[in-house]
């Protein structure tokens, strides 16, 4: 009894302590106030507002990179590229600096256009074809409205790619790799733009390793069953009398030439993605499309 | 009298084929004698269809008990090792033999040996040492000759591609292709006891042909042998269907260079040229396991060994989770070398 007691009391403390501690840790963290999202042409509802808020501040800034949302009904009938490379360079966003690590969703609700593009640290990480492939994702869900469902995809994706190094061969587990001199600069992460990593390959999917693991061990020990009761040594050659076997006659006959052709595919199915520069000067990795 | 035994002409012991030195050998006072030089009996003795088909050993006077296919064995009730002179004679004499060179010890060990290398065999039948016999048996085989002449079409594609602005180009070229290749076969076995498992056989081979010596009924001594049960007629289907794998890929070695080949006539003409009846040397092994009788066989020259092992379901499981383990955690490491990450 006296030790339940004891175990008890110190629960309490335990808790006693930990709570002013877990109230004061709210407000002490300036960066959960930042706005990240944008929302001109209203596609979303309070609480769906705070949720998301909230999810692109804690996200964002483990990846130490604003995760931004912009929606407008372009009362001017701007181009969605445009547009996001204006409010980049007037608003000047950025986690390690103004104009720093950005990467932004543009929705134009007029010309129902979505726009992805990524500054600095997001245009070496997101690079074109990672924003093509979360802009590919999200794309569904926003024909269909579920902006909010999209746009919580959106920072999750960006948060995830983030993490994943296009230039190096390493583990993603020790951190992101990028504590080296943030934003040294305009134009110095221009190197990062021909990854060709594709972290959706199917190679890296656990359940198709799975899968070939225990294939390829199935093939081993059926192959090793099937050779347990002994193999079959001899071949043709063991007993094909080579003195007196041969080709007696043969003929090669050209006919005739067909020939087809396909027309290749254009990349970006005429989206008109890619990167560009701001009017400001800053580069940027880019994917557009409609929805 | 049809039995035929080899009485020591020294001490009057039942003599055996030595698979060591080659020799007819005395186990009782070690006398050897070369086997060519010796008179075979079949040839100074002729019998007549209608002789008695009940067999009695020479050295006790007890009846043989044999199957109809048996032309050698040993005496039941003696030991003594006797051949049946009627059934290796005539249209059912050997034209050559290999004789053993695998004694029965060596055979044993070679067996037990061969056991324990098994991967997923049970640990039990590796060190259990329940050989319930082992058996020395002259299998025969019929070893063909086949010619044969063959004669293909076949439709053949080159295909090349390759870009030109905006689009891409695939270019086929179509060729008629005709093959006439003669293509001979030489001692091809195949096992003519109703017996003996045919896929069993087949994976003894290759017997050592350079030791094939012209048929002696001392080399059966002490042996078991069997007559075919099948004529060089009735297995010549079995034989076509031997080597009509063989031909297969003989004529796609002629063809190459192609995309792609798809035959439209395919004529193959094979005449047997010649059919030798040969006896040759197998040691069977059976042995319990479980209650149950595993028979293996044993190339009596080569000793290699063919037979459905026991398996082991708890090796199988071993080996199934070491190797996939091993895959996963080395595709693992290739995705994680492409810089996908560890998981």
């Amino acid at each position: 009894m006296i030790r339940m007691r004891k175990i008890v009391t110190l629960l309490l403390m335990v808790l006693v302590l930990a709570l002013p501690a877990a109230v004061m840790a709210e407000p002490a963290d300036p960066v959960q106030n930042k706005q990240l999202i944008f929302d001109e042409a209203g596609l979303l509802d309070f609480s769906e507002y705070e949720r998301l808020s909230t999810l692109a501040n804690e996200l964002g800034a483990e990846r130490e990179t604003d995760i931004m949302i912009l929606t407008t009904d372009n009362p001017e009938n701007q181009d969605v590229r445009r547009y996001t490379q204006d409010f980049y360079d007037e608003q000047a966003p950025g986690y390690d600096k103004p104009h720093g690590n950005t990467v932004i969703l543009t929705m134009d609700m007029r010309n129902r256009e979505v726009d992805l593009i990524g500054f600095y640290k997001a245009m070496e990480y997101l690079d074109d074809s990672r924003l093509d492939q979360i802009r590919s994702t999200i794309t569904p869900d926003l024909s269909e409205g579920n902006y909010a469902d999209a746009f919580e995809t959106y920072i999750r994706e960006a948060h995830r790619y983030l993490d994943i190094d296009p230039n190096e061969n390493r583990d993603s587990g020790n951190g992101t790799g990028y504590s080296s001199n943030p934003g040294t600069g305009n134009g110095n992460y221009s190197g990062g733009s021909n990854s060709n990593v594709n972290p959706d390959n199917i190679l890296f999917n656990v359940w198709f390793q799975l899968g070939i693991s225990a294939a390829i061990g199935a093939a081993v020990v059926g192959f090793m069953a099937y050779r347990s009761g002994g193999r079959v040594t001899v071949n043709g050659r063991t007993y094909e009398d080579q003195s007196t076997s041969s080709v007696v006659d043969r003929r090669d006959q050209y006919l005739r030439t067909t020939v087809t052709k396909t027309k290749i595919p254009k990349n970006n199915g005429g989206s008109g993605g890619g990167g560009g520069t701001t009017r400001g000067g800053h580069s940027h990795s880019g994917s557009r499309g409609s929805f | 009298m049809p039995v035929i035994e080899y009485k020591c002409p020294n001490c009057g012991s039942s003599m055996n084929f030595d698979s060591t030195s080659g020799m007819l050998s005395c186990p009782s006072c070690g006398r050897q004698d070369n086997i060519e030089t010796i008179q075979d009996p079949l040839t100074q003795q002729v019998f007549t269809e209608d002789e008695a088909k009940e067999y009695q050993c020479t050295s006790c006077g007890a009846v043989l008990i044999t199957d109809s296919q048996t032309s050698a064995t040993n005496c039941s009730f003696c030991g003594s090792a006797v051949v049946l002179g009627d059934r290796i004679s005539g249209k059912l004499a050997p034209a050559q033999v290999i004789p053993f060179a695998i004694s029965k010890q060596e055979a044993e060990t070679a067996f037990q040996k061969w056991c324990r290398k098994g991967l997923l065999t049970p640990r039990g039948f590796m060190t259990a040492d329940r050989i319930k016999s082992i058996t020395g048996m002259y299998v025969p085989f019929w070893l063909y000759d086949l010619h044969n002449r063959v004669e293909v079409h076949a439709r053949a594609t080159k295909v090349r591609t390759y870009t030109r602005g905006d689009y891409r180009y695939t270019e086929t070229q179509h060729y008629d292709v005709y093959r006439k290749i003669r293509l001979n076969y030489v001692k091809l076995p195949v096992d003519a006891a109703k017996k003996m498992d045919d896929e069993l056989m087949d994976k003894l081979e290759p017997f050592p042909y350079e030791e094939l010596k012209g048929f002696k009924t001392p080399y059966l001594a002490g042996y078991i042998a069997e007559k075919y049960s099948y004529d060089e007629r009735e297995l010549l289907p079995r034989a076509k269907d031997k080597i009509s794998g063989y031909i297969d890929s003989y004529i796609a070695s002629t063809v190459s260079g192609y995309t792609s080949v798809s035959y439209s006539g395919k004529q193959i003409d094979t005449t047997m040229k010649q059919a030798d009846y040969v006896l040759l040397p197998v040691w069977m092994v059976y042995y319990d396991f479980k209650d149950k009788e595993h028979t293996f066989a044993m190339n009596g020259q080569t000793g290699k060994v063919v037979g459905k092992p026991p398996i082991s379901k708890a090796k199988v499981a071993a080996w199934f989770t070491g190797i996939a383990g091993v895959s996963f955690f080395s595709l693992k490491l290739v995705s994680w070398s492409m810089g996908g990450g560890f998981w």
